[in-house]
């Protein structure tokens, strides 16, 4: 796997890279802004983009503008984009209308290196990594949410919101104290509630979480600047 | 064919317009009594005095005897305008000096007429009422300042009360600009500095963990550690968005209601208007005023929609945010309070109706200047 990363913080960026590497992952570029980040991926072609959501100059959702940019231009690229704290608005333009691809973690995350390892080779694969608050955050019970997931029992939320994590079936199972197969029958039963198409399974994770996403975070007010 | 209108025109009457002058008042002219004995009486004088010269002109034109009686007239003409013109000011001292500048004036007036005629009738040079004018003015001067200079100190006192007020508004508004503008300094620094220290070092402790993954005990001391700094990194992060939420920084005033309506999930309309680079103060106050009237919302009003209007123009920040619940907020409560107290130390002003059963709107106004 051949990856770029673009963080601002040294300190970061050289422990991601030595990590990376002691992990047989390629770092075919380090950059420190969006500008340069998009040069290097046109440069380079890599199949993951990790992404610092604060950036030069003005260190504000630079990031997140880049990777959107960089995603537009290159529609198969995975982008992992990673922050010190998480906002469900930023999931959500992440995401866009095709999560395929697309990682948004809390930057401590990567002290678990095994999970972490997990949710980079997942999105470079074309799934869809969020970070367990902001899963938490769209979970929360509203009246907009409670309505379109009223289908699903407590336990088929449980899953859904793992699946949003990146989790795999075994990994889910492990998490829930349950046998595989029983994570597999409460996934079909999602896909069936959230009427989602028979396709690929994987593409179906995808688009069960996107739903998820659409439901809880999705439906934003319209409003002007100020 | 239509009709033509008939055809008038209106010449202006100028005579019509003036009231007719009469040389006698008339009682029903809308004059008070005592204004019409006035009249007459300046009136009558006049005459009188027409008349004193008409005598003195058939008497053979002598001794010029008439000029003692128009002398009294006058002073008593001089004194009704004086009095009518220092009863039209303020009551109180200002009207008691100008009485009192009345009396000079017709004093000196009679003094200065009747050396006149002695120097025109009887060629007395000397210019004896010299002392004595000199007297009625410093007499005047000195009640004067005596029943002025109350006023003079309060007015001076005024102004430096005032000076004082413009200060202290300039370099409050000052201490909460800057204020704010440390808060998003300190912001930055956590973020730049201790947070990604301790990211940097939940990544070292990962990577430790790895190595040692065949001495279980070492393994989980590290993986305790890293949980500790993981606390830490949640704890700092809590710390920052308490100081100033991620996306108000980042994004604006905008952007960090719908985020923050979103989380609340009430259905939340949000209509803003006049884009415009807020001062970070003013953009927190309007934010943390949002936000507490949004929890409210959620914790107890059992709202069915709620609403948020931002209206900025140039000189006024306009915060409104309204809901259909139950209403019955207590204005006094210590989350109000607390608005209050950062909305006012921003010159604004902030009002709660909340009618029980009617829903409640919170009104928050913040001057731009």
């Amino acid at each position: 796997m051949r990856v770029v990363i673009a963080e601002d913080l040294a300190l970061l960026r050289e422990g991601l890279v030595a990590l990376l590497r002691e992990n047989d992952i390629e770092v075919v570029a380090q950059v420190e802004d969006g500008p340069a980040l998009l040069r290097a991926i046109a440069g380079h072609q890599p199949d993951l983009a990790i992404v610092d959501v604060r950036l030069p100059p003005t260190f504000s959702d630079e990031g997140i503008l880049a990777a959107i940019e960089a995603r537009r231009r290159q529609p198969e690229l995975g982008v992992l984009v990673l922050s010190q704290y998480v906002e469900t608005a930023y999931a959500s333009e992440l995401i866009g209308e095709d999560g395929a691809g697309i990682g948004y973690l809390l930057k401590e995350r990567v002290g678990d290196v095994k999970a972490f390892l997990d949710a980079l080779h997942s999105v470079a694969c074309g799934g869809t990594v969020l970070d367990r608050q902001v899963v938490a955050e769209l979970l929360a019970p509203r009246e907009g949410a409670a309505e379109a997931l009223s289908g699903l029992t407590l336990r088929e939320r449980e899953v859904l919101a793992l699946m949003a994590e990146g989790r795999s079936n075994t990994a889910i199972a492990e998490s829930l104290v349950v046998t595989p197969g029983a994570v597999e029958k409460h996934i079909t039963n999602i896909f069936a509630k959230l009427e989602l198409p028979a396709c690929v399974d994987d593409h179906r994770r995808v688009l069960a979480v996107l739903a998820y996403v659409r439901v809880a975070g999705g439906a934003r007010p319209s409003a002007a600047s100020i | 064919m239509a009709e033509r209108a008939p055809l008038t025109i209106e010449v202006p009457l100028a005579h019509a317009a003036r009231p007719r002058r009469r040389w006698m008042p008339v009682l029903a002219a809308g004059l008070s009594i005592g204004e019409y004995a006035r009249s007459l009486v300046r009136r009558l004088a006049f005459l009188v005095a027409l008349l004193l010269a008409g005598i003195w002109a058939l008497d053979g034109r002598g001794y010029l005897w008439p000029a003692w009686a128009w002398l009294g007239m006058g002073v008593l003409v001089l004194v009704d305008l004086g009095a009518g013109w220092a009863w039209r000011r303020a009551p109180g001292a200002v009207r008691r000096v100008a009485c009192v500048w009345t009396a000079v004036g017709v004093l000196a007036t009679i003094l200065v007429c009747t050396w006149l005629l002695t120097w025109l009738l009887a060629q007395d040079r000397s210019f004896w009422p010299a002392w004595a004018l000199l007297g009625l003015a410093t007499a005047g001067s000195a009640y004067s300042l005596v029943a002025l200079h109350d006023r003079v100190l309060v007015a001076h006192g005024r102004r430096a009360l005032r000076a004082r007020v413009d200060m202290l508004t300039r370099t409050r508004r000052q201490a909460v600009d800057a204020q704010a503008a440390e808060l998003r300094r300190i912001e930055r620094d956590l973020h730049d500095g201790a947070q990604a220290r301790l990211v940097a070092l939940t990544l070292q402790l990962g990577r430790a963990e790895l190595c040692v993954h065949e001495q279980p005990e070492a393994r989980t001391l590290i993986l305790e550690a890293r949980r500790e700094a993981q606390l830490a990194i949640s704890e700092l992060r809590d710390l920052a968005r308490g100081l100033v939420p991620p996306l108000l920084a980042d994004r604006g005033l905008v952007a960090a209601v719908e985020s923050l309506a979103a989380r609340y999930g009430l259905g939340t309309s949000i209509e803003a208007d006049a884009p415009c680079v807020l001062a970070p103060a003013l953009e927190s106050a309007a934010y943390f005023v949002i936000a507490e009237a949004l929890t409210n919302t959620a914790k107890h009003s059992e709202a069915r929609r709620s609403w948020v209007r931002l209206r900025n123009d140039q000189r006024t920040l306009t915060v409104l945010v309204g809901d259909d619940g139950c209403g019955g907020a207590d204005p006094r409560g210590s989350g109000l309070a607390g608005l209050r107290a950062r909305v006012e130390a921003l010159d604004g002003t902030l009002s709660v109706r909340s009618g029980r059963g009617e829903g409640t709107v919170l009104e928050a106004r913040l001057p731009c200047g």
